[in-house]
C-alpha cells in the first residue's frame, strides 16, 4: 500500500469542499509518511487578506531553513483546500498529541490563510472549511474528533507555538457533530432559481453568460472564456462586496453585479 | 536501537497478554458469579474435612448449624457426591465463604449440646457451653475422626475456651488452603479454555502481532505508549469484572493490530511452483504451507491461551518490571534534552539530525520502483523544525490570486 494520500481529493471533494490540486502535488512529499494518526491545525501568519492563499508559493517550496512541502494542505480565505502534497511534510516541529510525538510522519498538516491577528477574524465560510476538511479526513483514516489538535496543542515546549488563535474544544465538538452526520454541506446552486435563471459560473466555463459577466466587470477585449484573469477580476469584486470571495458566480454574485448596474 | 526494538516488542506483547487475561479472568468471573463454583469447593472441602463424604452426617450438621445456615438462602441440598467436582460444578445457593470463627463455633455447639434445635438444648435451661461439656458429650458428633480432633482441640487449649476455639479455626483454615488451592487448579484449566476460544474467535495470533510490531515503529510505539500509561495505574486492573472486560476490550480496539478475522485475507493453504520434470514439461506442484497457514496460528494461539492462564496480575507485574528494564536501558527517551534557543529563526543552531534533513535537497527524485519507496517510518529525524507561523518577509513571493490553481467542488 502507498502510504502516499492519493485520497485526499476525492475524500474533501466528496465532503461538499471546494479542492483545488497544487500541479505536482502527486509527487510532492517524501515517500516516509506513516499511518495518518491525526490532523494538526495550522495558520500561516501572513498578514495579507487581499489575496485568497498568498502563502501558497512559500508552502510548496519552504524557507532557506526548511525544505518544503511544509503541509499537505492549505486552506484558502474562501474555504478553499489547495492540495500541497501528498507526501510528507514538515509543519510540525517537536511536540507530542495523544502520545504520538512523529507529527510529520503521522499527522497531516493544514495550514490555514490566516494572519493570526486580532484584526483578522476568521471568515465563515473557512471556518466551516476546517471543521469539514478535518472531519473528512478523519472518517477517512478512522479516527475521532480527539485525533485533531492545533499546533499551539502538539507543540513542546508549550507556549513555543500559538496557532491556531480559536477554541479548539469548539472546533473538536464541530467536527464530531459533522462526523455523527449531522450539519449537511451547504452547496451554491447550480444556477439561480426564478429571473433569468442564470448558470453558476467558474474557471473554465465559457459562453453567453462569461462574456456578459465579463462586460459587467468591466474587462476589455473578453474572450467568452473564464479564466484565471476573470476568476481574479471576480474576486476582486466579491471582496468589495463583502460576499464570500472565491471567484464562483453564484446567484449572490449575480444579484450583486445586477445591483452595481442598477446604480 | 535494536535492543531497545526487541524490548518495546516484548513490553507490547506483555501488554497484549494483559488485556486478554483481563478479557478472559472476566469472562471467568462471569460464569463463576453464575455457576457459584467457589461453593461447591468449599462445601466439598467441608466435606472432607469433616470425614463425610456423602453429606449425611456431620457436615450436614454443620450446614444447617444456625450460624452457618444464616450465611445461604433457601435449604442445605448438598450435590450428589458421585458427580466429580470441576470448575463448572453449580454451588447453588450455598455460601461461597465461610469465617473460620462460625465453623469453629457451630462445631463446638454440636458437640456439647447435640444436633437438634428442638427442646431443651435451645431452652433456658440448656447446660452452658464449656469445654468440659463438649469433652463429655464429644460423642454427639458420631464421626469418630471428628471426635479426635475435636477432643485434641480441648486438650492442648487447657481450659481455655478462645484457644480452643482457635485451635479449631486453624484446622479448618488449613483446610481451606486446600480448597483454594484446588479452586486455582481447577479455575486454571477453564481459564485456557477460555483463552484459547477467545484468541480463536478474536484471533489474538501472538506471533502474527509480534511480527507486526517488530515491523511497525509507529503501532510499537502506539502500544508502548498506551503500555506506560497502563503500568502506572494500577486501577486498570481492579474493578469490577463487567468494567475489566469494558476496559480491556476497549484498550484492543483502538490498537489497531491485526487481530480480529475481519482483517483476514483467505488466500489458498498452498503455494505453487512450477517444475520442469524430467522430459522437459513444466508442470505446477502445489507445496502446502504447513507452518504460515496451520502451525503459526495454532501455536500463536495456544500462547495467548497460555498467558490467558497465568492471569492479569502476573502480567501487570510483569509489564512493570519490563518497565524499569527499559527505563533503564533508555535514559534518553525519558528526559529528553530541553533546549531554550528558538530553533525556527536561526540555522546555525541546530543539532545534526537537522543539518543533514536540511541538506537533502527539497524536491528528492521519487525512486522508480514504489516497493523501494517503503521506508519504515522512522521516528522523526527532523522532529525539530516546523514551518508554520512565521511571518513571510519582504523577500517572500507572495501568490497572487490569478496564480492559483483553478477548483472544483462546492457547488451543487
Amino acid at each position: 500500500m502507498s502510504p502516499r494520500l492519493m485520497w485526499l481529493p476525492d475524500v474533501l471533494h466528496g465532503a461538499g469542499l471546494k479542492v483545488s490540486l497544487v500541479p505536482g502535488w502527486e509527487t510532492r512529499g517524501q515517500d516516509s509518511l506513516g499511518r495518518i494518526l491525526g490532523v494538526i491545525c495550522h495558520y500561516t501568519a501572513t498578514p495579507d487578506a487581499s489575496r485568497n492563499m498568498p502563502t501558497l508559493d512559500l508552502l510548496l517550496k519552504g524557507r532557506p531553513d526548511l525544505p518544503g512541502p511544509l503541509c499537505q494542505l492549505g486552506l484558502g480565505r474562501d474555504g478553499t483546500y489547495y492540495i500541497v502534497a501528498s507526501g510528507r511534510a514538515n509543519h510540525a516541529g517537536r511536540g507530542e498529541w495523544n502520545g504520538i510525538t512523529t507529527g510529520n510522519t503521522n499527522f497531516i498538516g493544514i495550514e490555514a490563510e490566516n494572519s493570526g491577528r486580532a484584526n483578522d477574524p476568521w471568515p465563515a465560510v473557512q471556518l466551516d472549511a476546517y471543521h469539514r476538511g478535518v472531519a473528512a479526513i478523519l472518517r477517512e483514516v478512522g479516527r475521532t474528533a480527539a485525533s485533531c489538535c492545533a499546533h499551539r496543542e502538539y507543540a513542546l515546549p508549550s507556549g513555543r507555538k500559538s496557532d491556531v488563535n480559536f477554541a479548539m474544544d469548539e472546533f473538536r465538538q464541530r467536527v464530531a457533530t459533522i462526523l455523527g452526520g449531522g450539519a449537511p454541506p451547504v452547496l451554491i446552486p447550480a444556477a439561480e432559481t426564478g429571473g433569468r435563471s442564470r448558470p453558476t459560473l467558474r474557471r473554465g466555463d465559457t459562453g453567453q453568460f462569461v462574456t456578459e459577466l465579463q462586460q459587467r466587470l468591466g474587462m476589455p477585449d473578453s474572450q467568452a472564456v473564464f479564466g484565471p484573469k476573470t476568476e481574479a477580476a471576480v474576486r476582486a469584486f466579491q471582496r468589495q462586496r463583502n460576499i464570500v470571495p472565491d471567484g464562483i458566480v453564484g446567484p449572490k454574485t449575480w444579484a450583486e453585479l445586477d445591483v452595481m448596474r442598477a446604480v | 536501537m535494536f535492543g531497545s526494538r526487541i524490548l518495546e516488542v516484548a513490553i507490547g506483547i506483555v501488554f497484549i497478554f494483559l488485556l486478554v487475561s483481563l478479557i478472559c479472568s472476566a469472562i471467568r468471573e462471569g460464569i463463576e458469579s453464575w455457576l457459584k463454583t467457589r461453593a461447591a469447593f468449599l462445601e466439598h472441602g467441608i466435606r472432607e474435612l469433616l470425614h463425610d463424604r456423602h453429606a449425611v452426617g456431620i457436615a450436614r450438621s454443620v450446614y444447617t448449624h444456625p450460624l452457618i445456615y444464616g450465611l445461604y438462602a433457601a435449604d442445605y441440598e448438598p450435590r450428589s457426591s458421585t458427580q466429580p467436582l470441576s470448575a463448572l460444578s453449580r454451588g447453588g445457593n450455598l455460601p461461597s465463604y465461610i469465617p473460620s470463627r462460625n465453623f469453629a463455633l457451630a462445631l463446638m455447639d454440636i458437640a456439647a449440646r447435640g444436633t437438634g434445635t428442638h427442646g431443651a438444648a435451645n431452652g433456658p435451661t440448656a447446660p452452658q457451653l464449656s469445654l468440659q461439656l463438649a469433652r463429655e458429650n464429644v460423642l454427639n458428633l458420631e464421626n469418630g475422626a471428628v471426635q479426635r480432633v475435636l477432643l485434641g482441640a480441648i486438650d492442648t487449649a487447657q481450659g481455655d475456651m478462645e484457644q480452643a476455639i482457635a485451635n479449631i479455626a486453624a484446622w479448618y483454615d488449613s483446610s481451606m488452603d486446600r480448597v483454594s488451592g484446588a479452586y486455582k487448579r481447577a479455575t486454571q484449566k477453564l481459564l485456557l479454555g477460555i483463552g484459547l476460544t477467545i484468541a480463536v474467535v478474536l484471533n489474538v495470533n501472538i506471533i502474527a502481532i509480534a511480527h507486526h510490531l517488530f515491523r511497525d515503529d509507529v503501532e510499537r510505539a502506539t502500544l508502548v505508549a498506551h503500555a506506560e500509561s497502563v503500568a502506572r495505574d494500577s486501577s486498570f486492573i481492579g474493578g469490577t469484572s463487567q468494567a475489566q472486560y469494558t476496559r480491556a476490550r476497549a484498550a484492543l480496539d483502538s490498537l489497531r493490530l491485526p487481530i480480529g478475522w475481519d482483517q483476514v485475507r483467505l488466500t489458498p493453504p498452498w503455494d505453487t511452483r512450477l517444475v520442469r520434470d524430467a522430459s522437459g514439461s513444466v508442470h505446477p506442484v502445489r507445496e502446502l504451507r504447513l507452518w504460515g497457514y496451520v502451525f503459526e496460528p495454532l501455536v500463536g494461539w495456544l500462547l495467548a491461551a497460555l498467558a490467558a492462564m497465568l492471569g492479569a496480575p502476573f502480567w501487570f507485574d510483569l509489564l512493570n518490571k519490563v518497565m524499569v528494564v527499559r527505563s533503564t536501558v533508555k535514559p534518553h527517551e525519558k528526559s529528553p534534552e530541553e533546549s531554550s534557543d528558538d530553533r525556527q529563526t536561526s540555522s546555525d543552531r541546530q543539532t545534526p539530525n537537522d543539518r543533514a534533513l536540511v541538506a537533502t535537497p527539497p524536491a528528492q527524485p521519487r525512486p522508480s520502483h514504489p516497493a523501494e519507496a517503503v521506508v519504515e517510518p522512522a521516528p522523526d529525524p527532523d522532529a525539530e523544525v516546523d514551518a508554520c507561523d512565521v511571518e513571510a518577509d519582504a523577500a517572500t513571493k507572495l501568490t497572487e490570486d490569478e496564480e492559483l490553481p483553478a477548483a472544483r467542488g462546492g457547488v451543487a
